[in-house]
């Protein structure tokens, strides 16, 4: 039985060419690599400076509380009250649900700007990682640049200065032959054409490109945490869970195994 | 036996009940895996009556509560994410475990007389699910709870004279709103588990009436001891009861697994759009039902006409009520059927996969070829089911287990 369900399912899949789905990180191609660490609590809290400090204004966390975070990222009150929160009636229980007036912000950008709390849930950590390093400058859109990862985003590069401008640019890149080799010429030389769609620094902004990307960094692992602030507890706890079951597994399989006596 | 004990029993049958349905209740000595998920449904259901509860207790029915309450579970509430979790994994480790327990049911011939009451409670139960499981699926209100509900309703839309009327009295509006999310919640936590509940104990008493199949699909009651009990059974409890104890440790750990690391189940228990809250002005780019739907959406995309797809869709469930009535072998098991029966149930299997895969991927054109393909597969092997089962030569099954 097993046999033929085998042969049959090698001979249907072998004409079964799936096409490959919409690059995840739109012009851009696949995303960069991106892996969070929750327990850096060091890169959180840096992470939720630039938050606070960068998008706050416009991006609520509506569904996250000021006191949670403090807690979770071991930040003592009076310093997140005197550095982070700029409203003096602000409570440590209260909901961060942005300064922006919704109606004025639709006025601004046309839509109001969404609120972030699960931004790196409905899209991805990488996809955060790599949008927030692909803006370039683009005159024909309202705040002069577009981005890659999204194309026609309605934001404006807010961390440019630290970043410097990105523009479009072109290069050499080595062709490609169908098999997914680099092509050569006959001395074993890459042949190469010229492609767009590059991004380039046409002005350097006041940090580095590896320190701007650590400053992405730790913003995106910020956004990872407010996703979901449970997940370390989760993982934590998963452990527990699963090594009870494992128990609980092979007692009751030595149970059974003594009363399968009974009729063997 | 204690006097309290004694004054319950002589008003309510406690030790008959018990003999009869457990400790003196026969079943088949030796089954292999594939009987266990009965069992494993029936934990499931008790995860998801027990998690529900306590979900329902902070969630808001409302078009303005319902998505910030479930942040506020994942968030505010004391082990809220526990129960969230244990109620999204486990409405989809249900569906899992069902389809694993209907297929064993097909590969064993489980809905063969005398069984047919049981299987037809038991597809009756995986529809009150199909339905119950889209209800519960546009409660979050999240873009996807919204789409997918819009998409699903919209079927009845397709249905000629009625349809339009049909669609504003499901949601109760004109368009989804508040009133789908709270009538939605209602049939979710009341009208359907009820059913469910009734309809999980007729599947059980018409199968303790009958008697529990077998992997060899033969009769054990052919065999007698001279108390008439069957000389390859054993009794239900502790034996059977011990071995679906492990059964269930083991499903505990992968579920546990699932649900502890990849709740998300990369996007096919929870859908990443599902993290937006619903907005009706704008479109997810791909709209795609969760796994356990998706077959039966990729034979609602294959055919062109929408009424023509419901008619399919529906088919496609409809048909398998009857399968008793179509199945002509004169053995019961896939072991001792002949080779077309063998063929015949690897392609439908492998064709319910491809459309399960199918349904969750956008359209394109050799997708929807293949869905068609499939389709007709999947239809094929019950229509010639009545042909292949009566012509092809079976072996002799053993008279003794």
């Amino acid at each position: 039985m097993i046999k033929i369900f085998i042969i049959i399912f090698s001979v249907y899949f072998a004409p079964c060419v799936f096409s490959a789905v919409s690059a995840p990180c739109g012009d851009y191609g696949e995303c960069d690599d991106y892996s969070y660490d929750l327990y850096n609590n060091e890169s959180l809290q840096k992470g939720l400076a630039t938050y606070i400090n960068y998008c706050y204004g416009c991006h609520s966390l509506k569904y996250s509380r000021w006191g949670r975070i403090a807690a979770d990222l071991e930040i003592p009150e009076e310093i997140l009250f005197e550095n982070l929160i700029f409203n003096q009636e602000t409570k440590p229980g209260d909901l961060m649900t942005g300064s922006m007036i919704k109606r004025n912000a639709e006025e601004w950008f046309g839509v109001a700007p969404p609120d972030l709390t699960l931004v790196t849930r409905s899209h991805s950590p990488e996809w955060v990682y790599t949008y927030l390093r692909t803006f370039y400058e683009d005159d024909s859109k309202q705040y002069g640049v577009n981005n890659l990862v999204y194309p026609g985003a309605a934001m404006p590069n807010v961390l440019s200065h630290l970043q410097g401008k990105q523009i479009l640019g072109c290069k050499e890149v080595p062709v490609i032959a169908s098999n997914g080799g680099v092509k050569r010429d006959e001395n074993r030389n890459d042949i190469t054409e010229e492609k767009c769609g590059y991004l380039q620094i046409k002005e350097s902004g006041e940090l580095t490109q590896a320190g701007f990307d650590d400053l992405i960094y730790d913003l995106t692992n910020f956004l990872v945490y407010v996703g979901e602030p449970a997940k370390r507890d989760r993982e934590r706890i998963g452990w527990y869970v699963i090594f009870f079951f494992i128990i609980f597994t092979a007692l009751s399989s030595l149970l059974y195994r003594e009363y399968q006596k009974d009729y063997h | 036996m204690n006097t309290v004990f004694k004054w319950f029993n002589d008003r309510l049958p406690i030790v008959n009940t018990f003999e009869r349905h457990l400790s003196k209740h026969p079943v088949p000595k030796k089954v292999n895996f594939w009987y266990l998920f009965g069992a494993l449904a029936s934990v499931v259901l008790v995860i998801q009556i027990i998690s529900g509860i306590w979900l329902m207790m902070p969630y808001q029915n409302t078009e303005e509560g319902a998505f910030s309450s479930i942040e506020f579970i994942m968030r505010d509430v004391d082990y809220g994410w526990v129960i969230r979790y244990m109620h999204t994994t486990g409405a989809s480790m249900f569906f899992a475990v069902v389809y694993l327990h209907m297929f064993r049911g097909l590969l064993y011939g489980s809905y063969k007389k005398p069984r047919e009451l049981v299987w037809i409670f038991g597809m009756t139960i995986y529809l009150v699910m199909m339905a119950e499981g889209f209800l519960g699926y546009v409660l979050p209100y999240g873009q996807m709870s919204y789409w997918g509900a819009q998409v699903i309703i919209s079927l009845f839309g397709a249905i000629p004279y009625i349809g339009e009327s049909l669609e504003v009295w499901v949601r109760g509006d004109y368009y989804i709103s508040g009133s789908t999310v709270s009538r939605f919640f209602a049939l979710h936590v009341v009208a359907l588990p009820l059913m469910l509940i009734a309809l999980v104990f007729m599947h059980l008493v018409a199968l303790h009436e009958v008697g529990a199949g077998n992997p060899e699909g033969i009769d054990i009651e052919e065999h007698l001891d001279e108390d008439g009990v069957p000389l390859d059974s054993v009794p239900f409890f502790p034996y059977k009861v011990l071995n679906a104890l492990v059964g269930i440790g083991v499903f505990m750990t992968v579920f546990s697994i699932i649900m502890f690391f990849f709740p998300e189940a990369g996007g096919y228990f929870i859908e990443k759009a599902n993290f937006e809250e619903a907005n009706p002005l704008s479109t997810p780019e791909h709209i795609a039902p969760v796994w356990y739907y998706s077959p039966y959406y990729a034979m609602l995309r294959a055919v062109p006409d929408k009424l023509g797809g419901l008619i399919v869709m529906a088919g496609a469930i409809a048909i398998l009520f009857v399968v008793p009535w179509l199945d002509r072998s004169k053995v019961n098991s896939i072991r001792y059927k002949g080779i077309f029966s063998k063929i015949a149930i690897s392609l439908f299997a492998i064709s319910f996969l491809t459309l399960g895969y199918l349904g969750t991927v956008p359209v394109t054109e050799l997708r929807t070829l293949m869905s068609v393909i499939c389709t007709a597969i999947y239809f094929l092997f019950f229509f010639l089911m009545p042909i292949y089962t009566s012509l092809e030569t079976t072996k002799q099954p053993p008279k003794r287990l």
